[in-house]
C-alpha cells in the first residue's frame, strides 16, 4: 500500500509543498539571511554580520515593547483564562438562557482585530472624555484598553473550550467525590481542575500566542501612542521595519529575535502544562 | 526515492532563494510591460486619439504611469487628472495616495513590488538621502526646463537633478478676520487692527485677552486644538519647529547642521505654551486630537487663530467662516527683526522619477509630467482643482489659484515681509520629528518636562544625523 | 436544596444577561453613532441621534464611497473562500500522504509544519510579500496560493492528528478492490474527515477574513482592498479621519459576521472546540 500512494506524490504533496515553499520555508530563510544585511529594498542587500543585532537591544523602544509586552502577555493571560472558566463552571450549570450567553459571548471572535480596535477606541475615548482624558494619554491607559478589549474578545473563545473540557469530566467521577465526602471547593481542586489541564493547556497556549503576537489590536487602539510607549513587539517590529529609513535589517533582526522567544515561550509553556495532566 | 525528495524540497528552497536575490535589477524591465498593458482604462479604447498621441510620444507608446501621491488633500483631484490623461492619450495613469504619515512607509513596500512607482515624491535632501539612488537625472526633461528657477531642485555634487517641487507653500498662522474684529471692538481690547499684531508679545497679549474674554465672544479658545494625533502632530513637531530653527540658522549663517544648538528653544517654548494654553481645550485632550477636529474648530468659528498652511483651505471652505474673512498672520516667536519677519514659505513636495523603472515608463512618466506643467487641462487642475502655487514659469497669470489663503500669503511677500524658508527638510530624519513630537506631547499634558523637548530637540539631532549619514 | 439551588441560577440568569447587555453594548454603541454627524461623533459619543446630529444614512454612503467597500467586501469573500477552500483540499491530501507514506522527508515535512505554526508573521512578512510580488501573486488569485503556504501548517497538523485515528483496514479494503490512491482518498478518506475539513474550514475562515497584515503587504494596492484594509485606510489623509464614515463601514463590516455566525453558530463553536482538542 505504502508503494501505491508513493507514486502519488506530485498530486498529494507537491501543491502544498510547493505553497508551503514559497509561503513560508523560503521566507524564513530570506529573512533569518536578511537579518544580518543592510537594505532599502530586497534587491541591494548587503551582509553586514551581527550589526543589527546589536543595534537591536540600544533601541530603547525594543526594550520597552518587549516588558510591555511580556506584561500585557502575564495580565491578559491570567484575566482572560480566569473569567473565562468561572463562566464555563457557571453556564454548565444547565441555568436559563445558556444558549443565548454562549453565542453572544463568542461573537466578538468573529471580528477582524482592526474592527474592534476602532470600536473600543470609540467606546473608551468616550468613557475617558468624562474625565478630560484619552487613550494615547499614557500608555497605561493603553495598556487597560487592550486588555480588556483582548479580555472581550477572547474569553467566549476560551469560554466555549472549558465548557467542553468540563462537560468531558465522567459524571461518576463527581458522584465518588460527592460520596467519599467531598465538598464544592475539594471536587473544584481535586476532580475538576485536573480533569480539565487539557483545556487549561490548549488555553493558556492560545492566549500566550495571542498575547504575543497581537497585533491589528494594538495598531487600530493606540498605533503605540503615546510616545511608542503603548506598542508591543509587533507593532514595534512592522514600523522599526516600514518606518525608519535604514533600519530594515534591524526590523528584520529583532522578527528574529520575537521568533525565538514566541518559540521558546510555547515550547516551555507546553512542557510545563502537559505535565501536570492526568491521563484518562 | 527518499534521496530524489530530499533533492527536489532543496532545490525548490534554492530557487526560491535564487530567484529572489538574482532577481534584483533585471525584474522591473521584464514583468511590468505584460500586466499594465491591460490595465489601460477602458475611457482609452477605440478612440481614434490613442494613435495620434501615441505617434507624437514615439518611444512611450506602451509605457505607463504610476504616481505614489504624498499629499492626501488633493488625492481626487490628482486620480482625476490622472483620468484624463489617459482619456487624452491612452497612457495608462494610476495614482495612489498614501495615508498621512505613512508616504515613506508605503513607498518602502511599493518600490519593492514589481510594479513599483515610476513617480513618487521626496521632501527635501534628507528625503531624498534615503531614495537618491532611484531617482532618474531630469537634467534634460521638459519639466525641469519649465522650473522657473534652481532653488526649486534637488540637484546633486554631479549636477543631477534628481527631483522637482511642485508646488510651493505657505503657512503661518489662519486667523479668522470677523472674530478678530468682534474682540476688537470688546472694552480694553489690546489692539485696533491686525496690523498691529508684529511680534510675540504683542500676539500674546491678543491671544491672552480673547482667552479671557471667549465667553463674551461666544468662542471656545483663542487658538484651535494643537492636536498630536497622527494627523496633526506635524504641525508643531515639524513646521512649528522650523521657527527656533530658521533663527538658528540665520544668527549661525548657515543652511544646514549636523548638530544644532538649540539657541532659539525659549523661543519655541514661548509660542507652544501659548497654543496650548490660549487654547480651545484641555492639554490633557491633545494626544487624541486630530487635525480635522482643528480644522472644524477654526471652520465652524469655535477659534480665532489656526496654525496652519494654504493646503488647509479645502478643509475650512465652505463652512462657517467666509472666505474673505481668512487672513494669515507670521509664527512670532520672539526673534530678532521679527517686525520684518514673514510667512513661512517654501515646499517639501519634489517629484522623483524612478529610475530603476522600464525605459518606457520613464518616458510615459516624463511625457506625464510635461503635460501636467504645459497642458491647459494639466495647469488648470494644479491651480485651480488642487489650489497649488506652482513653481513652474508655464503657470502665467490665468493659472494662479483662487485660494484666499495664498491671496493672504501674496499680501506678506508684498509688503516688504522677509518668508521664512522652509529648514525643517534639513531636520534628519522622520525619527527625530517623531521624538521631538513625543515629547512635546508629554510636555503639553503634564506628563513630562521641557528639558526632554531640548533634549530630543539638540542631542537628538546629533545621534540621528549620525545615522543617517554613515 | 433544589429551592436554593434554583434562585442561586435566577440570579446567576439575571447577572449573566446583563452582562451579554454590557457585552453587546460597544457595538451598540458604533450603530448609535453611524447615525451622526461626524463632528458630534468624538464630542459627544454617548449621546442619542437627533435633530442637528441625525444625519441618517450619509455616513454610510460616504464610506462606501471613500472605501469602496463593495469591491473590499467582495474581493474579502473571494479571497476567503477560495483559500480555504484550497487549504482543505490541498493540505488533506498532504496530509494523509504524510501519515501513510512514512520516510524521512514525510517525518521532515510534517516537524516543519509544527514549527511553521509558531513563527510570527512579522519573521517572514518582508520576504514573503517580496516573494508573491515577484511570483506575480500580487493579485486576489495570488493570495489563495499564499494563504495556501502560510496557512498549510496548522491543517496539516490537524489532518495528520485526524488521519491517524482512521483505521488502515478500510483503506486497504478499498486498495484491494482494485482503487487508485486518488479514488481511495476521495471516495473512502476524505468523507470520513469532513468533521476535521469543517474545523479547519472554521478556523482558517476567522482567520483569513480578518487578515490584515499579510493583504496589505502583498496585494496590488492600486486596484484591491479587502475590509480590514479598507477600515484602516479611512484612518489617514492629511488632518483627516472621518469618523462619520469609519462608523458606517464598521457596522457594514459587522454586519455580515453577524449573519454569518448566526446561521452557523453550531458549527463554528463545535468546529473551535474540535480545533481546541486536537492542537
Amino acid at each position: 500500500m505504502d508503494k501505491a500512494i508513493k507514486r502519488y506524490f506530485p498530486v498529494f504533496v507537491l501543491p502544498t509543498l510547493a505553497a508551503f515553499t514559497m509561503g513560508f520555508i523560503a521566507p524564513f530563510l530570506v529573512g533569518v539571511y536578511l537579518s544580518f544585511c543592510k537594505f532599502t529594498t530586497i534587491n541591494d542587500a548587503k551582509f553586514v554580520g551581527v550589526v543589527n543585532y546589536t543595534k537591536v537591544f540600544t533601541d530603547a523602544t525594543f526594550v520597552h515593547a518587549l516588558w510591555y509586552t511580556a506584561l500585557f502577555t502575564i495580565v491578559s493571560v491570567v484575566l482572560i483564562n480566569f473569567f473565562a472558566f468561572v463562566a464555563a463552571m457557571l453556564l454548565t450549570r444547565k441555568i436559563k438562557g445558556t444558549n443565548l450567553f454562549r453565542t453572544v459571548f463568542f461573537m466578538p471572535n468573529l471580528i477582524g482585530g482592526i474592527i474592534l480596535g476602532y470600536v473600543w477606541n470609540l467606546l473608551l475615548n468616550g468613557i475617558l472624555l468624562q474625565f478630560n482624558k484619552t487613550l494615547t494619554y499614557s500608555s497605561v491607559y493603553g495598556f487597560w484598553g487592550l486588555v480588556i478589549l483582548m479580555c472581550w474578545q477572547q474569553i467566549g473563545y476560551m469560554m466555549i473550550i472549558y465548557i467542553a473540557g468540563i462537560q468531558n469530566i465522567p459524571g461518576d467521577l463527581v458522584e465518588a467525590a460527592k460520596i467519599d465526602g467531598a465538598n464544592s471547593w475539594d471536587i473544584l481542586k481535586n476532580v475538576t481542575i485536573p480533569m480539565v489541564m487539557p483545556s487549561i493547556t490548549i488555553c493558556t497556549f492560545l492566549t500566550l500566542t495571542n498575547g504575543f503576537k497581537l497585533y491589528d489590536q494594538n495598531l487600530a487602539l493606540t498605533n503605540g501612542e503615546p510616545s511608542n510607549m503603548s506598542e508591543m513587539l509587533a507593532l514595534n517590529i512592522t514600523n522599526t521595519f516600514y518606518g525608519r529609513a535604514g533600519w530594515e535589517g534591524v526590523g528584520q533582526a529583532k522578527a528574529v529575535i520575537f521568533f525565538i522567544l514566541v518559540a521558546v515561550i510555547a515550547l516551555a509553556q507546553n512542557r510545563f502544562t502537559r505535565s501536570k495532566e492526568v491521563q484518562q | 526515492m527518499k534521496k530524489r525528495q530530499l533533492a527536489a524540497l532543496s532545490l525548490a528552497v534554492i530557487m526560491a532563494a535564487g530567484a529572489l536575490a538574482g532577481c534584483g535589477g533585471g525584474q522591473d524591465a521584464g514583468t511590468t510591460a505584460a500586466p499594465e498593458s491591460e490595465e489601460t482604462t477602458a475611457g482609452a479604447e477605440g478612440e481614434s486619439g490613442e494613435t495620434a498621441a501615441q505617434a507624437e510620444e514615439g518611444t512611450a507608446g506602451d509605457g505607463a504611469v504610476y504616481y505614489l501621491n504624498f499629499k492626501p488633500e488633493q488625492a481626487d483631484q490628482w486620480k482625476a487628472l490622472g483620468e484624463a490623461y489617459t482619456t487624452e492619450t491612452g497612457v495608462p495613469v494610476t495614482v495612489v495616495t498614501a495615508a498621512s504619515g505613512t508616504y515613506e512607509q508605503t513607498l518602502k513596500s511599493e518600490m519593492a513590488k514589481s510594479e513599483a512607482p515610476t513617480l513618487f515624491q521626496v521632501n527635501g535632501p534628507v528625503g531624498l538621502a534615503s531614495w537618491k539612488d532611484y531617482c532618474y537625472d531630469l537634467k534634460d526633461s521638459a519639466v525641469y526646463k519649465d522650473l522657473s528657477s534652481d532653488d526649486f531642485a534637488l540637484i546633486d555634487e554631479s549636477g543631477a537633478v534628481k527631483g522637482i517641487a511642485y508646488v510651493i507653500e505657505t503657512y503661518g498662522i489662519i486667523y479668522n478676520k470677523a472674530l478678530l474684529n468682534d474682540y476688537m471692538e470688546t472694552e480694553g481690547a489690546v489692539i485696533a487692527s491686525a496690523d498691529e499684531i508684529n511680534s510675540f508679545d504683542k500676539l500674546k497679549a491678543v491671544a491672552d485677552d480673547i482667552q479671557a474674554k471667549k465667553d463674551e465672544l461666544g468662542i471656545d479658545g483663542a487658538f484651535t486644538s494643537a492636536g498630536f494625533d497622527a494627523s496633526s502632530d506635524w504641525r508643531f513637531k515639524t513646521h512649528l519647529a522650523n521657527l527656533p530653527l530658521y533663527y538658528e540658522y540665520k544668527a549661525e549663517n548657515i543652511s544646514s547642521t549636523e548638530a544644532v544648538k538649540g539657541t532659539y528653544l525659549d523661543n519655541f517654548k514661548q509660542i507652544f505654551d501659548l497654543y496650548i494654553t490660549d487654547s480651545v481645550c484641555e492639554p490633557t485632550l491633545l494626544s487624541g486630537k486630530t487635525g480635522s477636529d482643528a480644522a472644524a474648530e477654526f471652520a465652524l468659528g469655535e477659534a480665532v487663530f489656526y496654525q496652519n498652511g494654504t493646503w488647509a483651505y479645502g478643509d475650512i471652505q465652505d463652512n462657517d467662516v467666509a472666505d474673505e474673512d481668512l487672513g494669515m498672520l507670521p509664527i512670532f516667536i520672539g526673534g530678532e527683526g521679527e517686525e520684518n519677519q514673514g510667512l513661512c514659505t517654501g515646499s517639501e513636495n519634489y517629484w522623483c522619477v524612478n529610475s530603476k523603472a522600464s525605459e518606457a515608463d520613464i518616458q510615459a512618466t516624463l511625457n506625464f509630467l510635461q503635460w501636467v506643467v504645459e497642458s491647459d487641462t494639466g495647469r488648470k487642475a494644479l491651480a485651480e482643482d488642487m489650489g497649488f502655487v506652482t513653481p513652474f514659469s508655464t503657470f502665467t497669470e490665468e493659472y494662479l489659484p483662487a485660494n484666499p489663503l495664498v491671496a493672504a500669503a501674496d499680501e506678506y511677500v508684498k509688503n516688504g515681509t522677509t518668508s521664512v524658508s522652509w529648514n525643517f527638510t534639513t531636520m534628519p530624519s522622520e525619527e527625530w520629528k517623531n521624538q521631538l513630537g513625543s515629547a512635546m506631547l508629554e510636555y503639553a499634558q503634564g506628563t513630562g518636562d521641557w528639558d526632554a523637548v531640548v533634549k530630543a530637540f539638540v542631542d537628538n539631532w546629533a545621534v540621528e544625523y549620525q545615522a543617517a549619514n554613515n | 436544596m433544589s429551592e436554593k439551588k434554583k434562585t442561586i441560577d435566577n440570579v446567576l440568569t439575571l447577572i449573566f444577561s446583563l452582562l451579554s447587555l454590557l457585552y453587546l453594548f460597544p457595538i451598540a454603541l458604533v450603530v448609535i453613532n453611524s447615525f451622526k454627524k461626524k463632528a458630534y461623533i468624538s464630542k459627544r459619543p454617548f449621546s442619542i441621534p437627533s435633530g442637528k446630529s441625525f444625519v441618517g444614512f450619509e455616513n454610510y454612503l460616504n464610506g462606501i464611497e471613500k472605501t469602496g467597500f463593495f469591491s473590499a467586501f467582495g474581493w474579502t469573500l473571494f479571497i476567503t473562500i477560495f483559500s480555504v477552500a484550497a487549504i482543505i483540499l490541498c493540505t488533506s491530501m498532504c496530509a494523509w500522504y504524510i501519515s501513510r507514506v512514512k520516510n524521512t522527508f514525510t517525518n521532515m515535512l510534517y516537524y516543519l509544519c509544527l514549527f511553521s505554526m509558531i513563527v510570527p508573521f512579522q519573521m517572514v512578512m518582508f520576504p514573503l510579500s517580496k516573494i508573491a510580488n515577484m511570483l506575480g501573486l500580487s493579485t486576489p488569485w495570488g493570495l489563495i496560493v499564499v494563504y495556501l503556504g502560510f496557512g498549510a501548517g496548522l491543517s496539516v497538523f490537524m489532518f495528520t492528528g485526524f488521519v491517524k485515528s482512521i483505521p488502515l483496514e478500510i483503506e486497504e479494503a478499498a486498495m484491494i478492490d482494485g482503487c487508485t490512491p486518488i479514488h481511495t482518498f476521495f471516495d473512502v478518506v476524505l468523507p470520513i474527515m469532513k468533521p476535521t475539513c469543517v474545523t479547519v474550514a472554521i478556523l482558517q475562515t476567522m482567520w483569513i477574513w480578518n487578515d490584515y497584515l499579510l493583504p496589505y503587504l502583498t496585494l496590488n494596492m492600486k486596484k484591491y482592498k479587502t475590509i480590514s484594509i479598507a477600515v484602516q485606510y479611512l484612518r489617514g489623509g492629511y488632518g483627516s479621519i472621518d469618523m462619520g464614515a469609519m462608523m458606517g463601514v464598521l457596522v457594514l463590516a459587522i454586519i455580515p459576521i453577524v449573519i454569518f455566525y448566526l446561521a452557523c453558530q453550531k458549527y463554528i463553536i463545535e468546529g473551535v472546540v474540535a480545533g481546541a482538542v486536537k492542537g
